[in-house]
């Protein structure tokens, strides 16, 4: 009977601790939960009466860093939901600081922006963006305006003013500091002359091999 | 006698034709094995280059912070290189990938570079082979990777000098994968025969290829003509 009343005795006060043990464990589990948190936590806004999937503005990211990985241009594009995209390029450090906005546009939804993989001058000072299939346009890495004023160089435009008798088809990237190499398409599209355009002189060079 | 003597200058006659024949043929053979030897000379004594002036006397590691360079009869000044900053933010391809042998194809026909460790395709990006001398064709392995080095070459309004050309990797004589600190078109031919990159790919694939090391061969580099969605090199003409 002794012994009966002993292992009693040895049984409930394992159960009383194991139950000790346990309700410590989830005593400590929840005070770490409570730890990872702030103690003053988010509160979700309430206030808006409009649906929240309106105000919510889609924003594409896309960069391109230089070939030395000094420097990064970097896209962002917005969708208005009202047919148009606004489009905000910018110049950076290859990390991502020091970011420098340097264009703004919105256009129609039909129309695009890109940034071309060969879009950094060999030497960061200059870079191009695309426009639809067969505009360029060229900025200063400062994003500073040329010595005329302008923002940046329409490409195509001056071009199509050098009266060439072939039009642009595209501009493949820089062969030098500040020659960007242009590609032509003659009549019935057949591959025209290459071209040089000079950045800082907006010359147009005809060139005798082809890119 | 009218007959003998006729007789006799026939056969005079058809010694000398026989004796002409032999001549223009020992002449023949004589003549045909020493173009052959010369030609053989002459063409075994002209190196394969990609760098007509520094292919083989320039193939190794020289840094010149303070040199010039010129290309396209423009002068172009290269990047400094700081050894010490090397291994500062040093990244290296295929790091997490599980090991398997590595492996780098070249597509000239859409100017692209990928490489591979085992199946696993670490790196794919724009290249510029050969513009101005031609890419080789063929299966070769890495002989020599130089973190810095110059190359030279071409005539006339062609000529080019470039100190401190980043990221060297040679693959087959002086013909080799490296950094273009002078030009930004890639995906299109802009090189005398070698492999341009821009010179962040080109210093991850250096970091990442290894060279001969004892006797184990550099990583192994496929140049194809084209490469076929399943993996297959197309090689014409290759050079080994």
């Amino acid at each position: 009977m002794t012994i009966t009343r002993t292992q009693f005795e040895i049984e409930t006060v394992s159960f009383i601790a194991f139950a000790v043990a346990v309700s410590m464990f989830f005593l400590w589990q929840n005070n770490q939960k409570y730890r990872q948190f702030p103690i003053v936590t988010p509160v979700v806004n309430m206030t808006e009466t409009a649906p929240a999937q309106a105000m919510v503005k889609k924003v594409d990211i896309a960069s391109q860093i230089s070939s030395d990985g000094e420097k990064k241009v970097i896209m962002k594009t917005t969708n208005n939901n009202t047919g148009t995209l606004t489009y905000v390029f910018s110049t950076a450090d290859g990390s991502g600081d020091n970011e420098k906005e340097i264009y703004t546009t919105t256009l129609s939804a039909e129309e695009t922006m890109s940034i071309p993989f060969n879009t950094w001058s060999p030497d960061n000072k200059y870079l191009f963006i695309q426009k639809g299939d067969r505009g360029f346009m060229v900025f200063k890495d400062s994003g500073e305006a040329f010595s005329d004023g302008q923002l940046f160089l329409d490409l195509t435009d001056l071009f199509a003013q050098r009266k060439t008798g072939h039009n642009l088809s595209e501009a493949t990237g820089w062969g030098s500091e500040t020659l960007i190499i242009i590609n032509t398409a003659g009549e019935g599209e057949a591959k025209g002359p290459s071209y040089w355009f000079e950045v800082p002189s907006k010359a147009i060079i005809q060139l005798s091999t082809e890119f | 006698m009218a007959k003998k003597s006729h007789r006799q200058k026939t056969n005079k006659s058809r010694k000398k034709t026989i004796g002409y024949h032999l001549r223009v043929y020992f002449l023949s053979i004589f003549a045909g094995v020493a173009v052959f030897i010369a030609g053989n000379y002459f063409f075994n004594s002209q190196p394969i280059c990609a760098n007509s002036k520094t292919c083989t006397t320039d193939l190794s590691f020289s840094i010149d912070n303070d040199a010039t360079g010129i290309f396209q009869g423009r002068t172009i000044i290269p990047p400094k290189i700081n050894l010490a900053l090397d291994n500062s933010n040093l990244s290296i391809l295929g790091a997490d990938t599980p090991s398997g042998e590595k492996h780098i194809y070249v597509d000239l026909s859409n100017q692209t570079i990928y490489a591979f460790q085992g199946k696993t395709q670490i790196m794919k990006t724009l290249i510029s082979s050969g513009k101005w001398g031609k890419t080789p064709v063929g299966n070769f392995n890495i002989w020599t990777k130089l973190r810095s080095t110059r190359m030279a070459g071409g005539v006339g309004a062609d000529a080019y000098s470039l100190p401190n050309v980043p990221y060297v990797m040679y693959f087959f004589h002086d013909f080799g994968f490296h950094g273009a600190y002078w030009h930004n078109n890639f995906g299109h031919p802009m090189s005398h025969g070698c492999v341009n990159m821009r010179i962040v790919d080109a210093r991850d694939l250096f970091n990442w290829a290894d060279g001969p090391s004892g006797s184990q061969k550099g990583t192994p580099v496929s140049v194809c003509n084209s490469l076929t969605e399943d993996g297959n090199c197309v090689q014409k003409n290759p050079v080994n």
